[in-house]
């Protein structure tokens, strides 16, 4: 059994390269014509760059163009594909089957996204047969779905085991073009899944102890991926374009552990729960195994509003470091202070200290970090390097 | 010229309204959603014999272990020698292909269905239908006509759709709280939507019902009668362009964006 692929988002170069360093054997990210078209998409430079350096560490770069064309995107995009071939992408990721010929005839490798909500072994067929190399499968696909597939066809599956997914099947959703009219399958969508509503029989309004909406908890397959593993899954998919590089690199990290645990040692291979609570830390909203074991009902649910926590315990990145001095120097992403106990990691080490001395950039001594993005200088006894996170433990 | 076609809630209506319809498209049993009827084949033969186009809705995203129903339904249907079959899943086309099936296809993957070039890509397979997702242009629809190889669909008159989810989102809601009765709309910034959970899960309509008035270039123009009543209904088809009902074009001269600037 081959070690399957762990695929990443990257929302831009940075987050690239910070999910390549934390242990993904590959990302995803959008340019043109993809479903984040309000996040801040690569240019053609930066995907160059971003495919160079993971070719450099023999890892790979899909680009996603997954958008419900439109005729004027059918006339804009060709030229665009020419362009992704030219920089020696692995493959682009799409959900319009227009798409097909043209990549094909580019010489672009295809896969097919979640948006097209394949399900059964049959339209896999189809796909298999229409030379798509990757499916990505439905969320709505349980344990026996995915090993029956698996059995039955040859082409590689990729499945999500981790973010936030859609209420809805994929692509079959447009309460943001109505709603909003911002098109959801062009790029635009604006949540309105994680909206309440009030819920009527009727003219009656039926109330619970919390608002009606169709907003689910996230997935978060942890506790199964010996299970996805075994059922042959190829590539093993995170979700969160748009999520920060703090939180791939902590989840990445995390997954790229439970993977190579359990292949390093299958036969004693135990479960850490705590791997459970680190991810619980950066999600913002619960986790549940959601379609897997065919269960979905009412536990999939989240009815808490749009009250989601962020991230304040991200408290800055290190940009480098001086061995001699024994000095980290870091750029600052939340408040910290004197006392306060951190934990600082790269992709396969972890140290915990108590702050106590910090320097501004002119080696002042400061006792509190208040500035987004203020550079300072932290005492760190053991070895960092760039690019390794910081995260506030206990504030003193 | 169009083509009247008409989803039917029932046979009484089919029979009532015959006279005003070239086709009736018909949602089966189990493996359609988002109509309120659902017809047997023995109702849909029944249909047939009114001697207009048939088409069936097969519109149910297909899960694993549906495909042993989907072929078996499949191969009835084959027998009844109807026009097309209106489907979401991309299994119904491999299926075609293996089981040697002579019945059209008709490309309805709902909001997907956005362009000629995806058009033509499945009626180089065999689908010589599309039926044109509700959130196009005038413009788009008119070219998209121009352009793709086939026959299109559009719809003009009632609900749409506007999301369909496994989940089953008012029980959930009302397991969760404890609650002695289920909800049939939901309501936002003063708008109401029906909201329809059943065993096969969960649809959200449109607060409005299409209306739309104009000449559409499409070879079906698409009047569904669900969750209107039946007089309303036949006044409507009788002459939809000088209908009394207030016009509602949807997103035909509404195009919808997707950067916000």
């Amino acid at each position: 059994m081959e070690k399957p692929e762990l695929l990443a988002p990257a929302g831009d170069l940075e987050r690239l390269k910070i999910a390549l360093l934390y242990g993904a054997d590959a990302v995803y990210i959008g340019g043109m014509f993809n479903l984040r078209a309000n996040t801040p998409n690569s240019t053609l430079e930066d995907l160059k760059e971003g495919v160079e350096y993971a070719h450099k560490l023999n890892k790979k770069v899909y680009v996603t163009v997954n958008i419900a064309m439109h005729n004027k995107e059918c006339e804009k995009i060709k030229p665009y594909l020419k362009e992704l071939k030219k920089i020696n992408v692995d493959a682009i990721i799409i959900s319009d089957p227009g798409l097909i010929k043209m990549a094909k005839e580019i010489g672009l490798e295809v896969h097919l996204s979640t948006q097209n909500s394949t399900l059964n072994k049959k339209s896999v067929k189809f796909w298999e047969n229409e030379g798509v190399s990757r499916i990505v499968l439905a969320r709505e696909c349980s344990k026996e779905d995915i090993k029956d597939i698996k059995e039955n066809n040859k082409i590689e599956l990729e499945v999500f085991i981790h973010g936030a997914i859609c209420a809805s099947y994929s692509g079959r959703c447009v309460l943001s073009n109505y709603l909003t009219n911002r098109d959801s399958n062009r790029g635009g969508c604006s949540q309105i899944c994680r909206w309440d509503f009030d819920l009527y029989n009727e003219n009656k309004k039926i109330e619970g102890e919390k608002p009606f909406t169709f907003c689910t908890k996230d997935l978060s397959m942890a506790k199964y991926l010996p299970d996805l593993i075994n059922l042959g899954v190829d590539s093993l998919k995170i979700e969160g374009r748009m999520r920060s590089v703090y939180y791939i690199a902590t989840v990445v990290k995390t997954y790229r552990s439970i993977i190579d645990e359990y292949f390093n040692n299958k036969k004693t291979y135990k479960y850490n729960k705590e791997y459970e609570k680190i991810l619980d830390d950066v999600a913002n909203r619960e986790s549940i195994t959601q379609f897997f074991d065919g269960n979905f009902g009412k536990d999939v649910q989240y009815y808490n509003g749009r009250k989601e926590t962020t991230n304040q315990e991200f408290i800055g990145i290190v940009l480098s470091y001086d061995e001699k001095n024994k000095l980290a120097k870091v750029e600052q992403r939340n408040h910290f202070k004197k006392g306060d106990n951190i934990e600082i990691f790269g992709p396969k080490t972890r140290q915990k200290l108590k702050i106590n001395d910090i320097y501004d950039e002119d080696m002042n001594i400061i006792e509190i970090v208040r500035h987004p993005k203020q550079i300072v200088y932290l005492k760190v006894p053991e070895k960092v390097e760039e690019n390794y996170m910081i995260k506030c433990i206990d504030k003193q | 010229m169009n083509k009247i076609s008409v989803i039917i809630k029932s046979i009484a209506e089919a029979k009532d309204i015959k006279d005003m319809v070239d086709a009736y498209l018909i949602p089966i049993e189990d493996l359609s959603i988002n109509y309120q009827k659902t017809f047997t084949i023995e109702e849909i033969e029944e249909i047939k014999k009114l001697k207009k186009e048939v088409f069936v809705f097969i519109n149910k995203n297909i899960h694993n272990n549906e495909l042993e129903k989907l072929e078996e339904t499949l191969k009835n249907i084959e027998k009844l020698n109807i026009n097309g079959i209106i489907f979401y899943d991309i299994s119904l086309i491999e299926l075609k292909k293996e089981l040697n099936l002579k019945t059209d296809l008709v490309w309805h993957q709902e909001h997907l269905t956005t362009n000629y070039v995806a058009a033509n890509y499945y009626y180089d397979k065999g689908v010589k239908y599309t039926y044109l997702s509700s959130e196009l242009t005038k413009r788009e629809i008119e070219e998209i006509k121009e352009k793709y190889k086939g026959k299109t669909f559009v719809n003009v008159f009632g609900y749409l759709p506007m999301f369909t989810s496994r989940r089953r989102l008012v029980n959930n809601y009302v397991d969760t709280f404890n609650l002695k009765e289920k909800g049939n709309r939901i309501y936002k910034e003063e708008k109401y939507y029906y909201i329809d959970d059943n065993k096969k899960g969960t649809t959200v309509y449109s607060d409005y019902i299409l209306n739309v008035k104009e000449e559409i270039k499409a070879d079906y123009i698409v009047f569904n009668s669900n969750m209107i009543d039946e007089d309303t209904f036949k006044e409507i088809l009788k002459d939809y362009k000088n209908n009394k009902l207030e016009k509602e074009t949807g997103f035909l001269f509404k195009e919808t964006i997707y950067k916000v600037k």
